[in-house]
């Protein structure tokens, strides 16, 4: 049997080492280092550094964090220290104080994306981004077309010239001001 | 299931206090003190004084045990250390070696 568990109703002072997994919902104040998985549960608090091959925290921890593998930050963690692993994610509702780098020897070839939806990798710039090309223009759009259609007068002098009756033009004119007067009602 | 487990392949160096049940299948060294039981597998190694409600020992425990309640040592199990308990039990089979303390 591999899989240990610190209990929510217990204490340890001092270093925790071992092979396997470990569950803390506990607390300790000591040094955690595991070889397997690393689960901090809601209500744990540790105090020390912190270290497994996958780590998934929803507590507090203050120190820092080594994943081999991952450290995940789940919604309610808070985190006091430094995370290294070269995976990391941190989900909305988790707080860090301190240095996030994505660090080890990534797999090539495969995309980096955040495993679940709830949490995303935070990815340290160590290296300087990939340029980002400059939007070429395009020789093709005409350039005359932009500044023609809200500054058209309403008014056709062929209407006008049409109709001997003294109403003006009421269509276009009105929906100008119409729209404005009707904004100003609203509010 | 126990509150705490102490699985094979971990060790503890240090005080471990608790309010609940502790397995120990594992290496503690230090100090295990609980207000419930505590039971120390075949496979578990303690240097600790041990200070539990009650507490069942499989493995090897040398340092001195505390029982509100009892203390049973089962075959296989090796205690060296003062026993203090209202309650004893000692297996066939069993290692022991240290005072007893009964409150008589």
């Amino acid at each position: 049997m591999n899989g240990s568990v610190i209990g929510r109703g217990t204490v340890v002072r001092g270093n925790v080492r071992g092979s396997g997994s470990l569950e803390i919902l506990g607390r300790v104040e000591g040094d955690v280092s595991v070889s397997g998985e690393l689960l901090l549960g809601e209500e744990s608090a540790v105090k020390g550094s912190v270290s497994g091959s996958h780590i998934t925290v929803s507590g507090a921890v203050q120190g820092d964090v080594r994943g081999s593998e991952a450290v995940l930050l789940e919604r309610g963690a808070r985190v006091v220290g430094d995370l290294t692993a070269p995976r990391i994610g941190v989900a909305t509702g988790a707080l860090v104080k301190g240095l996030v780098r994505t660090d080890g020897e990534p797999v090539l070839g495969t995309p980096r994306r955040p495993a679940t939806a709830g949490a995303r990798p935070v990815a340290f710039p160590a290296r300087a981004p990939a340029p980002v090309p400059a939007p070429a223009p395009k020789p093709s759009e005409p350039s005359e077309t932009v500044e023609e259609p809200e500054s058209e007068p309403p008014p056709l002098p062929q209407e006008k010239a049409a109709r001997e009756a003294p109403p003006p033009p009421v269509v276009p004119a009105l929906a100008k001001g119409a729209k404005a007067k009707k904004k100003k009602r609203e509010d | 299931m126990a509150g705490t487990v102490i699985g094979e392949g971990l060790s503890i160096e240090g005080d471990v206090s608790s309010e609940e049940e502790v397995v120990v299948q594992g290496n503690l060294r230090g100090k295990l003190t609980t207000t419930d039981a505590v039971s120390v597998g075949s496979s578990a190694v303690i240097e600790a004084d041990v200070s539990a409600q009650s507490l069942t020992i499989a493995g090897q425990v040398t340092g001195d045990v505390t029982a509100a309640e009892r203390v049973d040592l089962q075959a296989g199990g090796r205690l060296i250390g003062d026993v203090k308990a209202s309650r004893l039990t000692i297996a066939d089979g069993a290692s022991f070696k240290g005072n007893v303390d009964m409150d008589v």
